[in-house]
């Protein structure tokens, strides 16, 4: 309870304009964030980007937040933004076959890639899942909302969000054996 | 992830699933989600924190100039509108003298529109040598030149401007 106070007087300071509390929401999350956006595309320079895209929004849509979770509405942008980032790939046509292409990042010299194999495993794997069930389950992972929650913001029924969360997981555990 | 919220899947799956099917999936979920936790993703690293915070801070300056703008264009609008209900409405005040105006240009114009110009200067020069022979017989009278019945001489004067006035204005 006293988070969610802590969390609520930084919201205010927020919409007040404070710069301070503006730092203080990219300190609490911007470690998931990042984690659901390099999960979802697999490479670091993106997720840098979609990042800074989320916490821009976040400035520019502050106002249009009226309670509820935070989690919720912030995850909502960053969904969002992921989608806008697949279309904009599609749309370009260099992105013909995603798993291939992420599959070819995955083998560039490491560089700033993550140089451990365990995470690359789970990245390759996560690439054999299509983009929309690969979302919702990092959705699920790095968001912290509940199915409920989730099937809201997918608007889509609760027993859809379950039925593919399950067949994607299980088929996910399955590539990791 | 300790802090994710918790649900009783048994019981949200058991609203679609046979109660062994639903336990089954709520123990693939929970599963999976701990595999999951085993394989953390990479931080963001400090300096790319730092300048999310900075690009943070222009787009809430741009912000506060944007409202400032807005506020600006707002209190223009504004008195635009009330400077054209003004204008609107001092016109319609006027209207009538404005009519009364233009009558007067219309009137001028026809008189300036003439093409016969030869007969026009031919009647302003009669004109002028009338109101000059005028002229000089108002001076006699004054003066008492005639030496005869003032009153007649007045009322004859009369009647030839009433003559000029009407054979000028007739052409």
């Amino acid at each position: 309870m006293a988070k969610n106070e802590h969390l609520a007087q930084i919201i205010t300071g927020c919409k007040d304009g404070d710069g301070e509390s503006f730092s203080q929401i990219v300190d609490m999350y911007s470690g998931r964030c990042y984690g659901y956006f390099y999960r979802l595309t697999g490479n670091r320079e993106v997720s840098d980007d979609l990042l800074s895209e989320l916490f821009v929004k976040l400035v520019e849509k502050i106002k249009s937040y009226h309670g509820g979770s935070f989690e919720n509405w912030l995850f909502r942008i960053a969904s969002n933004l992921f989608y806008d980032y697949l279309r904009v790939k599609q749309r370009e046509k260099k992105l013909l076959d995603y798993q291939q292409q992420q599959q070819l990042e995955l083998e560039k010299p490491p560089g700033r890639q993550y140089d451990s194999e365990r995470i690359d495993k789970l990245q390759v794997q996560l690439g054999k899942l299509d983009a929309d069930t690969r979302e919702l389950i990092m959705l699920r992972f790095y968001s912290q909302l509940s199915f409920k929650e989730i099937a809201q913001m997918r608007t889509e029924p609760i027993g859809t969000t379950l039925s593919k969360m399950h067949r994607g997981l299980n088929k996910l555990r399955k590539l990791m054996e | 992830m300790d802090e994710q919220k918790q649900e009783n899947l048994d019981e949200l799956f058991g609203k679609f699933l046979g109660q062994k099917e639903a336990k089954q999936a709520a123990y693939d979920i929970q599963k999976a989600e701990q595999m999951l936790a085993e394989y953390p993703a990479p931080q963001p690293d400090a300096v790319l924190l730092e300048s999310i915070k900075q690009r943070m801070t222009d787009a809430l300056s741009y912000e506060r100039e944007n409202n400032f703008s807005r506020v600006f264009y707002k209190m223009v609008s504004v008195a635009a509108v009330l400077i054209l209900m003004t204008v609107i409405s001092v016109m319609l005040f006027t209207n009538g003298r404005t009519e009364k105006l233009n009558g007067d240009l219309v009137m001028t114009a026809a008189i300036w529109e003439s093409e016969d110009i030869a007969a026009d200067d031919a009647n302003l020069a009669t004109l002028i040598a009338q109101t000059e022979e005028i002229e000089s017989e108002m001076l006699a009278l004054q003066l008492g030149e005639n030496g005869g019945n003032g009153s007649g001489g007045l009322t004859e004067l009369e009647m030839e401007l009433e003559q000029i006035n009407s054979d000028f204005w007739k052409g």
